[in-house]
This record gives structure tokens, sequence and C-alpha cells, in this order.
């Protein structure tokens, strides 16, 4: 027909600068090229439907990104420049940065390689460079995550060895185990896990507190971060829909596949935010919304939107969806009760809430807060206060598949403990809910070999007998320093001097044991 | 004061309010636009200023580029206009659309039928012809109402200057209560067209399904009257609902064309038939009529939905539960007075559906 627009659009336009990126073989069998693209049993009848959601060619994305880099480090260098850590709300915040810098960056360079892994799998040419363009985002991000809080290493306690640490310390198997889980599994799942259901359907939950949380608490070099890779994300999420819906388009085979890796990585993807649902409630001095309003938002309404529109392709809301709506107003609390009680062990300091906190959390929880958790943090309060500080001794029963202590509660009773147990090939194996055991039940020969800190730390295999010398040694922890109560601790002293609370000590007893 | 921005490549022109964003206007408007955040974050919006000037709001500078700013580079969700503007998007022009112009007519009303009890047929004279595509609209402008009012050309594009439209008299609204109750053969009216990308694919294979609701059937009969003028072989199926055999219209058009072409059938569905012991067709909604003729199997046809919101919306899951994609499904919705301003929250799986 006849050409009635002389401009290209932008489809048309990369898709004549890549058409001969990607070539039929001839004397290979594209079978043996991408061995890995059956065994999952998802079937592609046509990738040519795949549309590419980036639309990039690789000069630009040079380009853009070589820009977005070159303004980041010039705030991160006026942000070293000007002591920017000492215009943060309150030293306590740097905990948070802590817990993301051990437990979410590493993350980001697991990303990393699993879509440098992936994209090297599909047949599909499409498919195969969206992957490695957020490969090296995720690499990016990574990179430049660890840069903007290298600054707060100068001044603070516990940010010396975040990646040694993310492959040791127990809690941290918790995010590590995840992303091992997805980057073991083949590639339809890893992209259904990491770029639909963590990606698109769960990252709102993960970024927006950090990144709000750095913005509420004067942290300037990790709120730009969260600018600069926010302009990539929009990218992510637009392949994790993309991907979802190709993949589901396909043939109807894949519907019942795509279902149970929807209900295997909401779930695990929901246990892995406790952890940000902890520091977005505790952690924050300043805070941004509670956990329960940010589970509202972008799960409950953001999430109920998605999967009111995936229902059109046969999909449901992921399984026991209700038992996490239910937790939101609980799971915050208990996570931080543990932290607390296992702050001998953790690369981060811990604390009881102070008055205007509890009773900002009595007025966000209305219905728990002071029913079943201020009595026990006021407990904890007057113990500390009284010399009594309560460390946990007992090293706790975790879940197989999330790894987390069997902390969580039942969906109906609040006051006992979520615990199921299974027998498999004559041993005994313990989960921390429904949701868990299913996935153990769908792949056991999966999560048998789960490294789990607890057991591992009991074989002898964590280079000590007792926890101060695992935490020591083996977690390359300073203890008392690094960790613990927060209040008496190095960094709350350093603190003070700053604020010019107290007078300020010389450089030389900087980072000195409390 | 408001300006007006070209949307390229479709040439799509749209009003945009004061204090109105780009996007916000175009989406208002059923143009779709790529977005994602909303607030200038992300640069899924980007657009490019051809002409005109734009305030380009609070782009993030990791979003929006000093180099892309230099180039004339705009994030649609956070620019506002300055003056008329035109812009190129990241969207795909339809190689079946043919462009007509719009352009502004006189029409005299010639004839004004009831055709149930709640839908008028109103015939209008055109002072010439109007070259448009089966299912395209007008905006008519009506006295004593404010901005004009869009319908849907039920008349086949050979008789160009005897406009056709369907209105059904919506509760509260202005327009149709007009025309329901003072408008007359002999009234002069201005209107503008052809408005509107829902017209048929015919570069795209396929048999063609057809569902319509309500006064959402004058597309469809355009569009179906064209076809089989043209001599189209491919299969025609329409559905079309209605509550009850009153407000079942121009039954007989479609019973007469179904006897003379081969390739056309017409299934009606009433969804309040249940006390009727004389209706002998399909009971319940015309969505699960369409399920029921295809055996809930859709693929490898091409979906043209015309009516009210809910019944798109049954509709289109009806379609896909039955393996028919969003690039296979095309729609007019019909907003009025009744329905909500807000549709419920979306998510950013479909484009268009």
């Amino acid at each position: 027909m006849a050409i009635k627009n002389k401009k290209l659009n932008l489809k048309d336009k990369y898709q004549y600068l890549t058409r001969d990126m990607a070539w039929e073989p001839t004397y290979q069998k594209k079978e043996d090229i991408y061995p890995d693209e059956r065994f999952e049993g998802i079937k592609i009848t046509d990738w040519s439907q795949w549309e590419d959601p980036f639309r990039l060619t690789m000069d630009a994305y040079w380009k853009y990104q070589a820009e977005k880099e070159k303004k980041l480090y010039a705030i991160f260098d006026a942000f070293a420049q000007n002591n920017g850590h000492q215009n943060i709300s309150d030293a306590r915040y740097v905990n948070s940065l802590k817990l993301f810098l051990s437990g979410v960056s590493p993350l980001e360079y697991a990303a990393f390689q699993g879509y440098a892994r992936v994209g090297r799998q599909f047949s599909g040419a499409g498919a195969r460079v969206a992957c490695q363009m957020q490969a090296i985002d995720e690499l990016r991000h990574s990179q430049t995550q660890q840069h903007a809080m290298s600054h707060y290493n100068k001044h603070f306690n516990g940010l010396h060895d975040a990646a040694h640490q993310h492959d040791r310390i127990w809690f941290l198997s918790v995010p590590k185990s995840f992303f091992d889980d997805a980057r073991s599994a083949g590639p339809f799942e890893f992209l259904t896990a990491i770029s639909f259901s963590f990606e698109y359907v769960l990252t709102n939950l993960l970024f927006v507190p950090f990144m709000s949380g750095a913005a509420y608490n004067g942290d300037m070099a990790t709120v730009t971060f969260g600018f600069s890779a926010q302009s990539d994300e929009a990218r992510h999420m637009t392949l994790g829909l993309e991907v979802i819906k190709f993949i589901l388009e396909q043939h109807e085979d894949n519907v019942p596949i795509i279902q149970r890796w929807i209900d295997k990585w909401f779930w695990r993807g929901f246990r892995l935010l406790s952890l940000v649902g902890m520091m977005m409630d505790y952690m924050l001095p300043n805070k941004v919304m509670s956990w329960a309003e940010a589970w509202e938002v972008y799960y409950e309404q953001n999430g109920g939107a998605l999967f009111k529109d995936l229902e059109r392709y046969g999909i449901r809301p992921p399984k026991y969806q209700d038992v996490a709506n239910a937790a939101k107003n609980h799971v915050s609390h208990q996570a931080w009760s543990t932290f607390y009680q296992y702050s001998q062990a953790t690369n981060f300091h811990t604390w009881m809430p102070e008055e205007e906190e509890m009773a900002w959390l009595s007025e966000k929880y209305p219905e728990t807060f002071d029913k079943y958790y201020r009595a026990r943090f006021e407990h904890w309060d007057k113990e500390h206060k009284e010399g009594r500080r309560f460390y946990n001794n007992t090293l706790p029963q975790l879940c197989q598949v999330c790894q987390i202590p069997v902390i969580f509660t039942e969906k109906d009773d609040p006051t006992v403990f979520s615990h199921r147990q299974i027998k498999h090939e004559g041993e005994r194996y313990h989960f921390c809910s429904d949701g868990c055991c299913d996935i153990f039940k769908n792949e056991p020969e999966k999560y048998i070999q789960a490294w789990l800190p607890v057991h591992q730390i009991y074989q002898g295999n964590c280079g000590g007998a007792d926890v101060a010398t695992v935490v020591e040694k083996y977690y390359h922890i300073n203890p008392g320093v690094d960790n613990m109560e927060y209040h008496g601790s190095p960094d709350h002293q350093r603190w003070l001097d700053i604020k010019g609370l107290k007078p300020l000590k010389s450089n030389s007893e900087k980072k000195s044991a409390a | 004061m408001s300006y007006t921005v070209t949307i390229e490549p479709i040439g799509e022109q749209i009003e945009v309010e004061d204090g109105q964003t780009i996007l916000q206007a175009a989406l208002r408007n059923g143009v779709w636009l790529p977005f994602a955040c909303g607030h200038g974050t992300c640069a899924t919006c980007k657009v490019q200023v051809l002409e005109g000037d734009v305030d380009i709001g609070e782009a993030s500078p990791f979003a929006l580029m000093d180099s892309e700013r230099d180039e004339g580079k705009v994030l649609a969700c956070c620019a506002t206009l300055e003056s008329d503007v035109t812009i190129e998007a990241d969207i795909d022009v339809d190689e079946d659309f043919e462009g007509y112009p719009v352009e502004d007519y006189q029409a005299t009303v010639t004839q004004i039928v009831d055709l149930s009890p709640t839908i008028k047929g109103i015939h209008l004279k055109l002072d010439r012809g109007m070259t448009f595509q089966a299912g395209q609209y007008i905006n008519i402008e009506l006295p004593g109402v404010e901005g004009p009012r869009a319908f849907s050309l039920a008349n086949p594009p050979s008789r160009a200057d005897e406009v056709e439209l369907h209105v059904r008299l919506v509760e509260g609204g202005a327009a149709t209560t007009y025309i329901h109750q003072q408008l007359k053969e002999g009234d002069t009216l201005n209107l503008s067209g052809p408005y509107g990308q829902f017209f048929v694919r015919s570069s795209q294979p396929g048999d063609l399904i057809f569902i319509a609701g309500g006064s959402g059937l004058s597309s469809p009969q355009c569009m179906i009257l064209d076809l089989l003028e043209q001599g189209d072989d491919r299969q025609i199926v329409l559905f079309q609902g209605a509550r009850n055999v009153e407000e079942l219209y121009n039954r007989e058009l479609f019973e007469g064309l179904a006897r003379d072409h081969d390739n056309f059938i017409y299934v009606p569905a009433l969804s309040q038939a249940e006390e009727d012991a004389g209706w002998q067709g399909f009971k319940g909604y015309v969505h699960d009529a369409a399920k029921a003729h295809f055996d809930g199997r859709f693929s490898g046809r091409k979906a043209y939905l015309c009516g009210p919101p809910p019944m798109i919306d049954a509709a289109i899951t009806a379609l896909m539960q039955g393996r028919l994609f969003e690039r296979d499904i095309f729609m007019e919705k019909f907003l009025t007075a009744a329905d909500g301003a807000e549709d419920a929250q979306r998510s950013a799986l479909f484009k268009k559906i």
C-alpha cells in the first residue's frame, strides 16, 4: 500500500536499526543452541509476537546511562564534601542503610547475573536483548548503591563488609535464598519471578520505603540514587508486563504453569518484604507511612487492579493472598521483636521505639499494636533501663523455604505461631506457613538442599561452636560495635558528638568499641 | 485558556485544558500514550516536541536529560502547553487508518425515527458529502448544550451526505434530552468529523465478530453495511444485545442482510427475556451469546466491540478467555453522563482494551 507517513515511527526505526542483529542458524539446531528453553514446559509458538518494551539501541543506552552517572556522582561528591551524613534525621537511620547495603544491593548483583544468564537462553532475539540491557542496569544499580552509601562507611560502623555478610549472616540468607531460588530455576520462571512478581508486582514495596525513607530522613545521596535507578526501573517493569502477557498468549498450556509460579513468587516476595516492613515501621526515625498503609496502596489496590486484568487470561490472584493481606498488621512488629532479641547476631543496631513512636504505632495499628505488641516492648524497654537488655541465645527454627525463623502467627490467631511440618524421604522439614510448605511440596528435591544458617551453625560449619565466635569470625561483625543495642553504642556516641550534645572526641577514637 | 496538541504520527488533535498535562489530556481523549510512573521520574512517556512551546514541569533530571531538553524532548506526564503544540510520540500508526481530514459541516434534520422506547434514529442531510471510514464518529453541537457531543455514524460511507445517528436517552444527559424532546425535522445543526480510531482493519486477515450493545449498534451497522457493499467474503457474525424485544431495534434490517448474504450471521440476545414466551432467540448477555455461538473459542478472528463500558468489559473477558488477545480486539466505548467519571483503577497490563 502507499506510504502515508514519510516518517517512521519509533518502533519501525528501532526495527530497522536492529533487524540484522539476530539470524537463523544453518548448521546447528535451534534446540541445541537454546537447550534450556523447553524443559519448564512453557510453549512458545511465535517469538515474533514479542514486543520489545525497551526500544533502545546500545548507542542510545550508553549515552543515557553515562549522563545519569555523571549527574549522580556529582551529587555523591557534593554530599561527601558537605558532610551530608551530619544532616540526616538521626543516626538510627543509618541502620536501614546497613540493611539495604547487605540485604538489597547484593540482590541487584544477583539480578545482574541472573539476567546475563537467561539473556543467553531465549531463542527470541527481543527477549535476549531486553535481558542483556537489564543485566547491565542491575550491575549499575549494585555499584551506585554501594557508592551512595560508601560515605557513611567512613563515619558509622557495620557497613564495612556487606557482600561477605550477605553470603553468611543468618537473616541475609532470606534475600539471598530468594534470588538463588530464582537464578537456579529455568529462564521463564526466572523472568516470572524477578521481572514480573518482583519488579512489577512488588517493587514499589521495596523501593518506595527505602527511597522515600531516605528523603524523609535527609539522606540526599540515597535519594539521588533512587531517582537515577527509577528511570531504569520503568523499563524493568515494562519488561515484567511484556513477559507475562507474551507467555500467557503464546499457549494456553502455559497458564497453569504461570499460575503456580505467581503463587510461589508472590508468597516468597511477601515473606522477603517483612524485612522492609520492619524497616519502615521501626528503623526510620522520620516515618513515611506505615507498612500496612504501603501494603494497602501498593499491593491491595495496585496489585488488585493488575490481577483483575489478569483474570482475563484465566489467572487468579495469588494463592494465600488473604493470609498476606491479613498479616499486614502484624509482620513488622513480629520481625522487629525478632531482630531486637537477636541483635547480637545482626550487622546493625536495634532499639525499642521511643514513647512518641509507640504512639504512632498505636495510631497506625489500632487493631493490633496495643493489644499484642506494646506490652512486650514496654517490658523490654524497662528491662533495658534496669540494666538487663534482653538478648535471646537460643537459635530459632528456620523455615525450609523462606529461611525466616518460624516467628509469624496464624491468620486467625496472632497468639499462635504458624508452623507446618512434613516428612519427606524419612526427614522432617519445618515451614513458617502453608505458602512455603506448598512451594516445598512442588519441588522437594530443590529445597532439601537449602543451606539453613542455624542448622549450619549447629553442624559446626560456621567457624565456631558459639554465637559470639560465629558472629565475629565467620560473619565479620564487630560485636557491640556494629550491632546490639543502639543506645550507648559508638554510633550513638558519635551522633551525639556530631550534634554537639557531647564534647567532640578526637578522630583517633573513632570506631572504637563501646 | 486551552490549547490544542497534535499527536504525530497518528495526527490526532486534542484540546488540552489549562493546567492539564499532555498525558492527562491524551488519556482523557482516548489517545493512548506510553506511560508508567505518572510523575516525571521514569521517562516512559518521553515525547518529541516538533512545534510550539511547552513547559516541561517537574521532570526529573535523571528521566529527562539536559541533552534531551535541548533536543526538545519532554515528559508528557508533567508537560503543560504554552501554545498550540505538535508532538511526536512512540505510538504506532495504524496502516488501515486513512486519516481523512476533519471538516465542519452544516446538517439539516430530515427525519427522526423511534427505533426503540429509549433510542431515536436521527437522519441528517449534510451540505456536502463527508469522507470517512466506517466505524468513525462525528462531533455535533446542540443549542444550549455546552461543548460538542460525539455520536457514531450508522450510515455507510457510500451514503456520504446522509448522516444517521442512534441516540439513546440518558437520564440527566443534556444533549440526549435535547435530541429526544426538542429536536425536530428541519432544524439545522453544526457538526464536524470524521473522528476516531474505530474502523475495520482491512489489512488484517481473519473472520469478523461484532458485538454491539444498546445504541452501540450504530458503528457495527455502518461497518457491516460497508463490508457487505464492498463484497467482503469473510464470515461476519453480529451479536446484538438488548434488554428486551422492544429495545432490539433494526432487527429486520439484519435479518434481511442475513438472508441475502451467506457470509453474514445475525445473533440477537436479550438479557431480560425470562418472561418473554415469544422470544425464541438467545436469552442472556450478549457476550454469553458469543461464547455459546463459538463454543468459547475465538482465536484466529478479529473482534469489534461497541457499547456501554460494562458490556465492553464483559465481552473482552469472554474473548480473552477464548484466546483472542489485545491485538485482535478493537472497540468503541460509549461513555455517557450516567457513567462514573473515572473507571476503577486499572493496571498498565493493557494499552487499548
